[in-house]
């Protein structure tokens, strides 16, 4: 394994099985994936291409059936749950196509969740998640409730939510599935700063504008990556 | 910091959903508000018991001869009870032999007395009075105090006269305008005056002074008993406990000397102290106190299922939640303290509510009737103790289905 510094994240022959009765589907069939810090990286391809179960393994809510997986120097294929939990509060931060914001909650409080979990102290707490819903320029609706913003706005708190703890990746699921195309761009400009700002982002995606913001588009097809490539020519042949 | 946050959603689920709270934890506030009252009853009573009720039969260091035991405490046996009706009646000579066993008893008195009687003044009567023949130092005895005219005195009883200090019921009742001092009440077909009235009792056992008339003793055996040589009862009070139980042997003695009981034959009169009162009530309490926990624990039982079902629909609605907490980085028990801590908030507010529902009881009982009603600190604490059983353990089987949720299954949860 690489112990390059710049490597966030590094996959050797990642493979999932998923047993359904009688059959054995093969999610992924061996992976190879390498991504510095500070990429931009668009995860493409069709469905049951297996883009959701690398996604899952990346953002350690999985673990492979076999292969190997470093996350930010640290060997994470074989770790337990409660392992996988405190790295997934550490590591990664997720935003999701559906938002999946706590409906109750204040989008502050959503915000503050992941430190919750991390055990900071709540002072620091309320502190560090103004802060980044300032990021995101929602600090004037901190004290809103989900169904009270919009959807754009929405999408902004979850990405505060991921960035709150200061996460080696942002992983991002669709970010923009269920947004309007004025909206989406709006979301696709919060990102296109993060990673100004040397974040590392991932982000799985169908729609091909949205893989023009990446430097790399990796694309899968039958649980294998059918290519490596810079986004224009994904583009190109797609459209 | 994570209990914490379950409290705080507990709390926000109790009171957006209020109506169904009170359902979901009537169970806990039915058992918790019977508890608390019970507690609170007992206790009342038992201070009762011990501060007033002995009191004002007995007066502490006091005891009495009588005949025969009269405080059933279903203890006895068949052939005891037999055996006391065979006792003799107490005579004055009787009399004579426990004063002279304490010579240096602070109080002695001995009286005879008849319930059921009526007394009249006039066209006006009032019925179910008691008639208490009484010896010279009988109502000091008691601690009767007249609040009009005079108490007996020796004279009285040395003379026989016909005179009588009556209750403050009886008073009112004869006399509703005006004095009854020197007026001439009827008892039977004897007149008496009456040259004093006692300080109303009140209370549950107002009945005992209120209701009575007391005339000297030689007055009733000559007037009015039909047995005259019995005398029903001799009290003796000491100066302390100890001097008052060595008074009870001296006099125990003494009666077995003069009636010429063998040893080891059983004593053919009986000995009462207000302990006997006690015991009987301490048997009833004793049973109250075994009854109690079985019905507390049957009501919390079903209060616990109700609260389990509920975090089981609660779980089963916020799987997502679950999902989106596991993918921040909640780890398994943070998920398990979370329902926990929510399980036990809602039953710690509903044995809160219990022991609201529970003081207002006992202070309704407290406000109705003689009995002082008083919460003791430690039957808060047990509740409050059960409400966080009953909550952890309604909690544990729905807070460990959460914990176990598989993050991605939970995430894509409709």
């Amino acid at each position: 394994m690489s112990v390059d510094n710049d490597i966030v994240i590094q996959t050797h022959d990642l493979k999932k099985h998923y047993v359904m009765g009688s059959e054995t589907v093969r999610a992924l069939r061996g992976v190879d994936v390498s991504i510095e810090r500070n990429e931009y990286i668009a995860i493409m391809g069709p469905s049951g291409s297996g883009k959701s179960t690398l996604m899952n393994l990346i953002g350690c809510l999985d673990t492979p059936t076999s292969g190997e997986y470093v996350l930010n120097g640290q060997p994470v294929q074989d770790l337990d749950d409660d392992d996988l939990a405190r790295i997934r509060n550490r590591e990664i931060g997720f935003v999701f196509q559906t938002f999946n914001l706590l409906p109750r909650a204040s989008a502050l409080h959503n915000v503050e969740l992941p430190l919750i979990y991390a055990g900071v102290s709540s002072r620091e707490r309320i502190e560090r998640a103004k802060g980044a819903l300032e990021q995101v320029d929602l600090a004037d609706r901190m004290h809103h409730k989900p169904n009270e913003l919009s959807g754009g706005q929405r999408q902004r708190v979850a990405i505060a939510r991921a960035l709150v703890n200061q996460p080696s990746i942002i992983l991002a699921d669709e970010p923009t599935g269920n947004l309007d195309s004025v909206t989406s761009e709006e979301i696709m400009t919060v990102f296109d700063a993060l990673h100004d700002d040397g974040q590392t982002i991932i982000m799985v995606t169908h729609e091909p504008h949205i893989t023009a913001h990446a430097e790399r588009v990796i694309t899968l097809r039958d649980g294998m990556i059918e290519s490596h490539d810079a986004p224009r020519t994904v583009r190109a042949e797609t459209v | 910091m994570r209990i914490l946050e379950g409290i705080r959603i507990a709390l926000q689920q109790i009171w957006a959903h209020k109506l169904k709270s009170v359902f979901t934890l009537i169970g806990v506030i039915i058992g918790i508000t019977f508890l608390i009252a019970v507690i609170t009853i007992v206790e009342g009573m038992n201070r009762y018991v011990q501060d007033d009720f002995a009191g004002a039969i007995f007066g502490i260091n006091t005891f009495s001869v009588v005949r025969r035991n009269q405080v059933q405490t279903g203890s006895e046996s068949q052939e005891h009870r037999r055996r006391q009706a065979r006792n003799p009646y107490l005579t004055m000579r009787d009399v004579e032999v426990v004063r002279r066993a304490v010579p240096d008893a602070w109080r002695f008195s001995y009286s005879v007395d008849r319930g059921f009687s009526q007394v009249s003044y006039n066209e006006r009567s009032r019925k179910n009075i008691r008639v208490i023949g009484g010896s010279d130092g009988y109502e000091a005895m008691q601690g009767w105090e007249v609040a009009e005219g005079r108490g007996m005195s020796p004279l009285d009883e040395r003379k026989s006269l016909k005179v009588a200090v009556i209750g403050a019921d009886i008073a009112e009742r004869l006399f509703p305008n005006g004095s009854p001092i020197g007026k001439r009440i009827r008892l039977g077909s004897t007149r008496l005056e009456v040259v004093g009235v006692w300080e109303r009792q009140g209370g549950l056992l107002g009945v005992i002074r209120d209701a009575s008339v007391l005339v000297p003793i030689s007055t009733f055996r000559e007037t009015m008993a039909w047995q005259r040589n019995r005398i029903e009862e001799i009290t003796v009070k000491a100066r302390s406990i100890e001097e008052m139980q060595a008074s009870m042997l001296e006099a125990e003695a003494a009666l077995r000397r003069d009636r010429k009981l063998r040893p080891g034959e059983d004593n053919n009169f009986w000995l009462q102290t207000s302990s006997d009162l006690l015991g009987a009530w301490e048997k009833i309490n004793k049973i109250l106190f075994v009854a109690l926990p079985g019905l507390v624990s049957i009501s919390l039982v079903v209060g616990g299922i109700v609260i389990m079902n509920i975090m089981l629909l609660s779980v089963a609605g916020r799987i997502r939640e679950i999902g989106i907490r596991k993918a921040l980085g909640a780890r398994r028990q943070d998920i398990l303290f979370q329902f926990l801590a929510e399980s036990s908030t809602l039953s710690l507010a509903g044995a809160a509510i219990g022991i609201g529902l529970g003081i207002g009881l006992g202070k309704t009982v407290d406000a109705l009737t003689p009995l002082p009603a008083s919460v003791p600190m430690w039957s808060i604490v047990v509740s409050l103790v059960l409400g966080l059983v009953v909550g952890v353990g309604s909690g544990i089987y729905p807070a460990y289905r959460a914990a176990k949720q598989d993050p991605i299954v939970a995430l894509r949860y409709e």
